[in-house]
């Protein structure tokens, strides 16, 4: 064993995120840590990666005790960390990103040299066609991920840390980060691999390691589990159905239709309605469009022409605002951009499209704000007895709850969501999806977009596909499979035209 | 290649410093020792500063800058930054305030008039911020705008007018043996601070100060935010140079530049109060309440220094090193909080 930790403590405050918790890696090897949302996952990676040492325990790196004061400490033995938040300066270029820390470079370097330096680990990663010198803020997220991950490989780590690297990630993107980590692991160096995508921990792990309200279970072999099993020691419990059942949709009339609206970042307008009841799934890669309509019906992004039909009047929100007036509730997928107010606690990001409702004149009641933030919370599995703290203190996935579960509490007509559960555990999936079944039910509607073709295909009524800014086909319930969909999301004109558009 | 590295990281023992940085709240606890130190050696060795009467005069000149802090509060709280034109906005006002009373309109019809032209000249602001201009680039060329038209209005010269001008009580009246000013100053701090807590807009300067894309997104927009943060602060600047005029009869453009309180600029001195106070220079995270603290500390500094017989230099250098001290302190303070959390 190369790294090994043993019996580590960890709390904040109250909250005990590790218990005595035992963790290790071998050469070569990919270890698979998984758990549910709050376990501790991103926390006992963070002191592996000398982030956090408020811990108590032993760590050892080649049989030698350690302890890390900080990340560059870490990075010098060897050790490289992705965080599941990115942290890469958005203004600053692709290249000066990758050598931003660490003195693999000359001290005085051009732009040019820099980014021929970081041409090979952007290859490593897959961006190839990503030009070295734009700056980062030009990326779509997924790309910024893999930027991130190229970053790491620029100081030739033994042992690299992933949290939740595909988190972001569309289907190809995913493809390309799980090549890159068999290939590393090939190449003698450790990975630890964070995620909640089970298909993804069986396919590129040799070992898993659960973790359980921060206790770790002894590491097994990937051979050992099926998805059942590791699901139940998960969560403790079993995972009945992942997705809710469909009902039978009765409404005839649309209660939305898209007009021929066309949003700035696509190549056509986008026509197709959506019925009372439904959920209706937007199926395409990263850059597809499929967000883009999401975000232009939810006034969040411009468009060049084209309306909604909704409740009979043909109109198209300007800002977020109006949408929200409308009854229309946008969710990006960017949680951390205009998903969450970090700095705020919890309660008031779970209220804070409604605090029209929670006040009389203008003056907020404290009483109705409560009931309202606990009804949601409790809806999406956000644990209520932190309801003050702040919004950036929690898990990732419970994060994702918060900026998903606020929309609730205007009591939308039409929920549109952008990547509905990103980071989010299987439980509390099964969870989100089971609420936005029940919101459908209601006679309401339910729009998301989606990369994960397993959520796309479980989930929806109807399936749109999109592809490189267009709107490909419409595929009914009786039609929905896993090959159509991605048939139709990657080379929708057949593999020789798809050559020609590209 | 892989021993070096080992070697490098197996650090056992940290340094001094390297502890006390890492660990914040030793540093913290210092760092206020410190000033604690030097701040009861000054008061134990001031005459005259643990007396009633003293305790007053340090409310009473924390009133002001106090005033026009709380109002400046608002726009930083919301993540619009800094107002740079607050003594400027006062100096317009101040001489639109004295020019209607020396015309003889009296009191009430002169405190409308300023009042208007101060939220005209927020609103103005505001909008131009509203709509992404830079809140420095704006305010400062607002700074240069509005002081030109006070000096232009006023010829640069004093304008004064005749007591009894009804704006006594105002200015030098005081009801229970409080100075009617402190008593302003009382209950501005208040209705702002409950307006912060408990109503719908004051939960808007929060969110949309703490995530301006999340605010929109939620749809609370920041241009109608930057432009009631922007009158606010315009408002309590104009309410101070009323008060300022009426205690003193009279006005002149460079009243908050120069001859004003101890350590000259109202400008800076109400920044200053506001980042002592441990607001958050980028939003989302402070109160009124904190910089009514920050205004009664730096009087009190200042207060305790004037006793000494310091004179203007040194305690504009104090003023600069509570800036610094009171940023460091609360950065970390929170960091601290927060890894604890
Ligand atoms: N700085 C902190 N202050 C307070 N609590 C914290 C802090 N960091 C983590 N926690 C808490 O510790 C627990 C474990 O969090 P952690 O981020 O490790 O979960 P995780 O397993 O990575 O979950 P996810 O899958 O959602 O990312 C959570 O309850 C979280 O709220
Ligand atoms: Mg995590």
């Amino acid at each position: 064993m190369i790294l090994k930790l043993s019996a580590i403590n960890r709390s904040f405050g109250a909250i005990q995120a590790l218990k005595k918790t035992d963790f290790e890696i071998g050469e070569s090897e990919v270890m698979g840590l998984v758990g549910e949302n709050g376990a501790g996952k991103s926390t006992l990676v963070k002191i592996i990666g000398g982030f956090d040492d408020g811990y108590s325990g032993e760590y050892t790196l080649d049989g030698a005790p350690v302890r890390f004061s900080n990340p560059s400490r870490a990075e010098k033995a060897g050790i490289a960390i992705a965080q599941q938040e990115l942290s890469l300066i958005p203004a600053m270029s692709v290249a000066e990103n990758i050598f931003l820390v660490g003195d693999t470079v000359p001290l005085f370097s051009t732009k040019k040299s820099l980014a021929l330096k970081a041409k090979p680990y952007l290859e490593e990663v897959g961006l190839d066609k990503v030009d070295p010198s734009i700056s980062v803020n030009r990326l779509s997220i997924g790309e910024q991920q893999l930027v991130e991950v190229a970053s790491l490989l620029a100081h030739d780590p033994r042992v690299l840390i992933l949290d939740e690297p595909t988190a972001a990630l569309g289907e190809s993107d995913s493809v390309r980060i799980l090549e890159m980590v068999e290939r590393l692991a090939a190449n003698g160096k450790s990975v630890i691999y964070v995620s909640h995508r089970l298909d993804e921990i069986f396919k590129i792990c040799h070992r898993i390691t659960v973790l359980r309200d921060g206790i770790s279970q002894e590491p097994r072999k990937v051979s050992e589990f099926n998805v059942h099993s590791l699901v139940e020691s998960m969560l403790g419990r079993e995972l009945e159905n992942m997705f809710p059942e469909r009902m039978e949709l009765t409404g005839t009339a649309p209660l939305l239709e898209v007009c021929g609206l066309w949003p700035d970042a696509t190549v056509e307008p986008f026509n197709f309605e959506v019925y009372p009841g439904e959920i209706l799934g937007l199926a395409g890669q990263l850059g597809s469009g499929s967000g883009d309509i999401l975000s232009a019906m939810g006034g969040a992004s411009g468009t060049r022409e084209g309306n909604i039909r909704y409740k009979g009047k043909e109109f198209l929100p300007k800002s977020p605002k109006e949408a929200i007036k409308a009854g229309i509730a946008y969710c990006s997928n960017d949680r951390k951009l205009d998903g969450l107010f970090l700095g705020r606690p919890i309660k008031e990001n779970l209220t804070s499209p409604a605090l029209g409702r929670i006040s009389t004149y203008g003056i907020l009641n404290k009483g109705s704000e409560e009931r309202l933030a606990l009804g949601n919370a409790k809806k999406f599995t956000v644990d209520v007895t932190r309801m003050g703290t702040e919004a950036g203190l929690l898990s990732g996935g419970n994060q994702q709850k918060v900026a998903l579960g606020k929309w609730l509490s205007i009591e939308p007509n039409i929920i549109l969501v952008n990547e509905p559960t990103r980071g989010v555990d299987v439980g509390a999936r099964a969870e989100i999806y089971g609420k936005l079944r029940e919101f459908a039910n209601e006679g309401k509607a339910v729009i998301f977009a989606s990369t994960d073709i397993q959520e796309i295909t479980g989930l929806s009524d109807r399936i749109i596909t999109f592809y490189r800014g267009m709107q490909i086909g419409e595929i009914v319930l009786e039609d929905i499979s896993a090959t159509k969909v991605l048939e139709q999301i990657t080379h929708p004109f057949g593999v020789h035209q798809e050559v020609k558009t590209a | 290649m892989s021993k070096r590295l080992i070697a490098n990281a197996r650090v056992t023992g940290l340094g001094f410093v390297d502890r006390l940085v890492r660990d914040y709240s030793a540093l913290v606890v210092c760092l206020i020792g410190l000033f604690l130190v030097v701040f009861i050696v000054g008061m134990a060795t001031a005459p005259n500063f643990l007396t009633i009467f003293n305790f007053k005069t340090i409310i009473r000149d924390a009133a002001l800058v106090g005033i026009m802090a709380i109002g400046l509060t608002f726009v930083t709280l919301s993540g619009n930054f800094f107002l740079l034109s607050m003594k400027e906005t006062a100096a317009l006002c101040i001489i639109c305030f004295a020019t209607s009373m020396s015309s003889g309109y009296g009191f009430e019809i002169s405190f409308l008039l300023t009042m208007v032209l101060a939220i005209i000249a927020g609103a103005a602001q505001g909008a131009l911020i509203g709509i992404g201009g830079n809140p420095i680039v704006v305010t400062l060329g607002a700074a240069g705008l509005l002081f030109g038209l006070g000096s232009w209005w006023s010829d640069n010269l004093v304008v004064s007018f005749r007591r009894p001008h009804g704006a006594e009580w105002l200015g030098t009246g005081s009801f229970l043996g409080l100075p009617n000013i402190t008593i302003a100053f009382i209950l501005i701090a208040i209705s702002a601070e409950c307006v912060l807590r408990y109503t719908n807009f004051g939960r808007q300067v929060y969110l949309i100060g703490a995530n301006r894309a999340a605010g929109k997104a939620t749809g609370h927009e920041n241009f109608p935010m930057a432009i009631k943060v922007c009158i606010i602060a315009s408002v309590c600047s104009a309410f101070v140079a009323i008060a300022f005029s009426a205690q003193v009869s009279s006005a002149h453009v460079n009243y908050f530049s120069s001859e004003f309180g101890s350590s000259g600029d109202m400008t800076i001195m109400v920044i200053a109060t506001v980042m002592v106070g441990g607001n958050s220079i980028m939003g989302g995270f402070g109160s009124t309440l904190r910089t009514s603290s920050g205004a009664i500390f730096i009087s009190t500094v200042d207060n305790m220094m004037v006793l000494h017989g310091f004179n203007s230099g040194p305690r504009v250098l104090a003023v600069g090193l509570m800036i610094v001290f009171s940023i460091i302190v609360f950065a970390l303070v929170r960091r601290g909080s927060r890894a604890q959390e």
